[in-house]
């Protein structure tokens, strides 16, 4: 252990927070994954809004996708162009926003002009102020993961055998595939539906009903965006900075060649710790709300 | 390539590594989009997407150990802790969300009892869903599924890169078989499944058969596959 490798595994962490929480708000702004079908439901179901509909892929293609451009084009400055690294990291994730932005357009484009039966109309207003801030989240989260992947690569020791645009689709994938677990739930979950009864998950008849009215006017992707920033985006960064950082301090604190063993009954630990912690959570939620008052089974709470 | 018992070990190695990501997928506890709105136990996303994120972590802690040890058990053993680290983060922090935003306690709605803490579930359902959170036996079944993903996932690895010395082709060959057999699986259980405590878990034997199909007809091409560049 090296208090180098060490600082680099810290920093690695902290860029993979500010990734995961950059990608579940990216997501958010954009409806994107999972409360996708609420915002698709709800025009269909009489409730047009003004909420904006991008579902380009599931996320962590869509991020795998954003991730691996951003790298590919840092790499081949770098390996090709002999570019500094920040300048050649910051131009590809540049050029992934600029994919995203044209991607997330025709896919608020295309979604709302086929709900034009359902009175959905395509507000322009929306696009022209919505759509830069998807690109620049966008672009924080390939930067932050393009960095990681070239602190694997070129810096830490040992250096990780994959190039970069391949640990950049992977972590792309993972990154993506945490916002959809664990933001979306924010989003989804609660601020889509506020005003139902707190403490319970969306009854199946309330399906489609979204909240279209803000805090001032009509609610937007940008209001929900500042929601999401509260709790969900950071939740989002601690699960993806968690899964980053303990899978590299595991083996940069233990030598992977002579301290193999050590290294893999530490992960083990960090397992079983999640386990207890989430008996925890289960435990004292149940405890705190207690069972619903409607159920009339016969089993006891 | 030469064809000697090597390759035949190879093979096998790969097939059993595709049988276990196609098993360990029944393992996780998948709610889909209707999770994300807490209208069903588990987490909120898509099965593949999610052994995808999980095995993927496994695979490169796994490819990081191979580039220092050739020790078969290291390298499948960080697979698996990998894995397992992704998918337990993932879970917790989604717990905090069901936990602390939407205010929910966690209950499964396929079972009247959990099986390892002995909790009552239906009182905790919520009404008009069909269970919400990650209860203790979703936790562990899932820490298992990972771990099975992990392990796969570096088995098929492991072979890969002994055949073509070539990291990079072996990372995304092995990132293909993966989506191949989680997708067949993911079939198997129709997109959701709560753990091994779930009815649909006893079609495991389905997505068991496919797996070995597709795996082994995948397993023959990667074994004749040759370097791109550099190499063994």
């Amino acid at each position: 252990m090296d208090a180098f490798g060490m600082g680099l595994c810290a920093a690695m962490g902290a860029l993979a927070t500010v990734a995961g929480a950059s990608e579940d708000i990216d997501s958010d702004i954009g409806s994107q994954s999972n409360p996708n079908s609420q915002v698709q439901l709800a025009a269909q179901v009489g409730n047009p809004h003004r909420i904006y509909n991008k579902a380009i892929a599931g996320e962590p293609p869509s991020n795998a996708l954003w991730c691996t451009t951003a790298a590919i084009m840092a790499y081949m400055l770098i390996e090709t162009f002999h570019m500094p690294a920040l300048f050649a990291i910051a131009s590809g994730a540049a050029l992934a926003a600029l994919f995203d932005g044209v991607m997330s357009t025709s896919a608020y484009f295309g979604r709302s002009a086929s709900q034009a039966r359902f009175n959905q109309w395509i507000y322009l207003d929306i696009v022209r102020y919505t759509t830069p801030s998807i690109m620049a989240h966008v672009w924080i989260t390939s930067f932050c993961i393009t960095t990681i992947a070239y602190i694997q690569v070129y810096v830490l020791t040992p250096h990780h055998p994959f190039p970069i645009p391949v640990i950049a689709l992977i972590w792309g994938l993972t990154v993506g595939a945490i916002g959809s677990s664990v933001g979306d739930i924010h989003y989804g979950g609660e601020r889509e539906f506020q005003w139902r009864l707190f403490g319970q998950g969306l009854n199946t008849m309330l399906s489609g009903q979204i909240v279209r009215k803000a805090e001032a006017g009509l609610r937007n992707s940008i209001d929900n965006a500042w929601f999401c920033a509260k709790f969900g985006g950071p939740c989002t960064g601690m699960g993806f900075g968690l899964t980053v950082f303990l899978d590299n301090w595991r083996t940069t604190v233990f030598d992977p060649v002579t301290q193999a063993g050590a290294a893999i009954a530490m992960g083990c630990i960090f397992i079983l710790i999640m386990n207890l912690y989430n008996f925890y959570c289960e435990t004292s939620a149940r405890r705190k709300y207690g069972p619903y008052p409607g159920y009339k089974g016969d089993i006891a709470a | 390539m030469n064809f000697d018992i090597n390759t035949i070990i190879y093979f096998l190695e790969i097939v059993v590594g595709g049988l276990l990501v196609g098993i360990g997928v029944h393992f996780v506890p998948v709610g889909g989009a209707p999770a994300a709105m807490a209208q069903a136990t588990g987490i909120g996303t898509g099965t593949v997407q999610l052994a995808a994120g999980s095995g993927l972590t496994g695979l490169l802690s796994a490819g990081l150990m191979m580039s220092v040890t050739d020790n078969i058990w290291a390298i499948v053993a960080t697979g698996a802790v990998g894995a397992m680290i992704m998918m337990d983060a993932t879970m917790l922090t989604g717990s905090w969300i069901y936990a602390y935003a939407v205010g929910a306690p966690f209950a499964s709605a396929k079972v009247n009892y959990d099986p390892i803490t002995m909790y009552s579930q239906p009182p905790y359902v919520a009404p008009g869903t069909v269970g919400q959170g990650i209860p203790t036996v979703c936790f562990v079944s899932g820490t298992i599924g990972a771990a099975m993903g992990g392990v796969g996932g570096a088995l098929i690895y492991y072979p890969l890169v002994l055949i073509n010395g070539n990291p990079a082709q072996s990372a995304i060959f092995a990132i293909g078989i993966f989506f191949v057999d989680a997708v067949l699986a993911s079939w198997n259980i129709q997109g959701t499944i709560e753990g091994f405590h779930d009815p649909k878990f006893k079609k495991w034997p389905a997505a068991f058969k496919a797996c070995l199909v597709a795996t082994a007809i995948l397993g023959i091409v990667a074994v004749l596959i040759t370097p791109i560049v550099g190499g063994a």
